[in-house]
């Protein structure tokens, strides 16, 4: 018994080793960078808030920040409820349900950079799905969201959508195969509707699922700096700019590191700050 | 006694191998496409002809390279040279006593006589020279369709003001005046022509060489903004996010007039099998005639303390320096020679007019964004630029009241 422990032990501690350095070791060393005048080179001299004055003065930043924000939401909401919808749908037993599982799931096998890509050919204006309405008669259609400084944002969540779905489909559809056949029975025999089992039972049932399901999709959306780049660039001018983005443009084209550190920490904190109290009161319900 | 042989024999083959090992220079650079590894290579048989042993460290990508080489310096195996674009970052590594002094090589191939005094003035920190500037790629260039121009029976526009007064006539022949992809690169090219085209070279020097945040917010400066206002309404809509070198096959397409790029430009044409003076033309942008918009790439060399290893530098320095292998490299990269007495008259037509205005005298050279502010200064114009050009609602006015505030937070 002890050996085992010590083998898990001993197995573990590199992870362990790593998530200290690395994740935490690398989170508080930024933070405290975030202080400095650090440039293209660290340094380690305090120079009070100097780069968040400097931080929230930009208007680029300003720009990527809320977009995170309006992205995180809008993209947690659409792929969650898309997803659901999928597996809700499969579940009820459709025909050729393998293929629609199969279609759904492809594009979570597609990555960020080739998504983006795609997409922004189909939504360019000039070679994408407005030439190709156009092309069919309706000469005077217009879809040029991509173009739009107020709406680009949009067509990213668009395309997180559409990547993201099919993954918190198959997570949910497996949830809703190992709903307890006799909870269907009932409600069959009370004559409840299926849409109100999914909504009212079935779906609150699965409520640690989706909790994971936000994670995930949380994480996509604060790490979303290759389908940003692949997609608009940030644009049209950095209309569309979402903070990781606005890091990596800083630390490494710009050789600022002190404004890359207050925003990664800017980032950070407003990501734990919208995440905590939501995972706290879902794995304290759990604990109930 | 055979014994004794052998061994003298040995230690005469180790001494032959470290004397070989002394010439090795690895070079890290990130020319990879093939104009680029065709010019690079100029450097690689030329130093192996001068008896050493040239070490090929190409990086995919400018922010790869950088990586590497500060990766390598910092673990304390560093290359005997790399390639950087010339500008703060490189003199930033400089002043912290990572790369060595070239002075001896410098004085002694009389540098300060030969290169722009803009140059000089950049690779020299407190007083020692710490580059080699190999190339002057021009940014101030108008690439055009002969094709669209003639079935016009149009010339190239020679102003702004004239490219203005006849961009619907060419819209309405079916063809986009101008293309233009809206990316940080590009909208920079645009300012700098309509900056030295509108605002005029003084007051681009103004801005650029003085950092005078004044003259950023003058007349000269707002004028510039506003054509480039102007100019976005003949633009096509599928420009957002556009790479520069899919603007430019809309002009090797004869889609568009003409796009205002670089003479790195030069090499894509040519892959489509397009000629200068055929297919295609070139000519400075509108306005800039005796202006020049200068880009640079450097050599920059590591501290090393073994005397073989400085050898190997001082050889590598010297011969990136030659007149001779500096035309003969920027034939293939598509620029011109930064030495400005180097004979030419082996380069193209577009290098031929190049090659005048940079002799017409220091007036004439300018510097583009690397060469005259920091990363991040350059960063936060590329911003403003780049939003003024997406955002037809924001004024000419507030866009030069904005460029105003950061050139007078630039610093020197």
């Amino acid at each position: 018994m002890r050996i085992r422990n010590l083998a898990a032990k001993a197995v573990l501690s590199p992870t362990v080793l790593v998530m200290l350095v690395c994740f935490y070791g690398c989170a508080i060393w930024t933070a405290y960078l975030s202080v400095t005048r650090s440039a293209l080179l660290p340094s380690y001299q305090f120079a009070g808030l100097f780069q968040y004055v400097r931080l929230f003065g930009t208007p680029r930043w300003n720009v990527a920040w809320s977009n995170m924000f309006l992205f995180g939401v809008l993209d947690i909401l659409g792929t969650l409820g898309l997803g659901v919808l999928l597996a809700v749908l499969i579940d009820r037993q459709v025909h050729f349900q393998s293929v629609f599982r199969t279609i759904f799931l492809y594009p979570l096998s597609i990555s960020f950079i080739v998504t983006g890509l795609t997409w922004q050919w189909v939504l360019s204006p000039t070679i994408g799905f407005q030439n190709f309405v156009r092309g069919l008669g309706w000469s005077d259609f217009v879809f040029d969201w991509i173009t739009r400084p107020d709406r680009a944002i949009y067509t990213l969540v668009f395309a997180g959508v559409w990547h993201q779905s099919g993954l918190i489909m198959a997570i949910m559809l497996a949830g809703l195969r190992g709903v307890d056949r006799e909870i269907w029975r009932a409600t069959r025999v009370e004559a409840i509707p299926p849409w109100r089992v999914y909504l009212n039972i079935v779906l609150p049932m699965l409520r640690p699922l989706m909790v994971t399901c936000v994670v995930l999709i949380a994480i996509a959306v604060v790490k979303s700096y290759d389908l940003v780049v692949a997609m608009t660039g940030g644009g049209p001018g950095y209309a569309s700019d979402l903070p990781g983005k606005f890091v990596v443009d800083f630390a490494f084209e710009r050789a600022n590191i002190g404004q890359a550190s207050a925003a990664a920490a800017v980032m950070l904190g407003s990501v734990l700050t919208v995440l905590a109290p939501y995972l706290y009161l879902e794995l304290s319900r759990r604990d109930r | 006694m055979a014994r004794h042989r052998i061994l003298f024999l040995a230690s005469v083959a180790t001494l032959l191998v470290h004397q070989a090992s002394a010439q090795d220079a690895q070079v890290m650079h990130w020319w990879t496409s093939g104009g680029e590894s065709r010019a690079v290579s100029v450097f690689a048989k030329e130093y192996e002809k001068r008896g050493g042993k040239w070490i090929d460290g190409a990086s995919v990508g400018p922010q790869a390279e950088h990586a590497a080489v500060l990766n390598a310096i910092a673990g304390g195996n560093p290359p005997a040279a790399f390639q950087w674009n010339i500008g703060v970052a490189v003199r930033q590594l400089a002043e912290q006593g990572l790369l060595a002094n070239l002075d001896d090589v410098a004085s002694a191939g009389d540098w300060k006589r030969h290169l722009p005094p803009l140059l000089v003035k950049n690779i020299t920190v407190d007083g020692h020279v710490i580059a080699v500037p190999v190339n002057l790629h021009g940014a101030n260039w108008m690439f055009y369709s002969t094709k669209v121009f003639s079935a016009l029976n149009m010339a190239p526009p020679k102003t702004w003001d004239e490219f203005l007064a006849e961009a619907d006539k060419i819209k309405a022949a079916g063809y986009l005046p101008i293309a233009m992809g809206g990316n940080a690169q590009q909208t920079g090219w645009l300012f700098y022509a309509t900056l030295a085209g509108v605002g005029g070279k003084e007051a681009y020097r103004k801005v650029f060489v003085a950092h005078d945040g004044q003259a950023a917010g003058s007349d000269e400066v707002r004028r510039a903004f506003e054509t480039m206002g102007k100019i976005r309404q003949y633009a096509d809509a599928g420009g957002t996010n556009r790479k520069w070198n899919d603007t430019l096959a809309l002009v090797e397409t004869n889609k568009a007039a003409f796009m205002i790029a670089g003479d790195w430009a030069k090499g894509d044409f040519s892959a489509a099998g397009m000629t200068v003076g055929k297919e295609y033309g070139c000519l400075p942008a509108p306005g800039t005639q005796d202006a020049y918009v200068m880009t640079v790439d450097v050599f920059a060399f590591p501290k090393v303390t073994k005397p073989d290893q400085i050898a190997a530098q001082r050889k590598l320095a010297e011969l990136m320096m030659d007149p001779a292998v500096q035309v003969e490299f920027n034939k293939f990269k598509g620029s011109l020679p930064a030495r400005l007495d180097a004979d030419v008259g082996s380069l193209d037509a577009c290098a031929q007019v190049g090659q005048k205005v940079m002799a017409g005298g220091e007036a004439n050279q300018l510097p583009n964004f690397a060469l005259a502010f920091g990363p991040d200064t350059q960063g936060q114009i590329e911003d403003l630029l780049i939003h003024y050009w997406s955002t037809p609602g924001m004024s000419a006015v507030d866009a030069t009241k904005e460029f105003s505030t950061i050139i007078a937070n630039a610093g020197s």
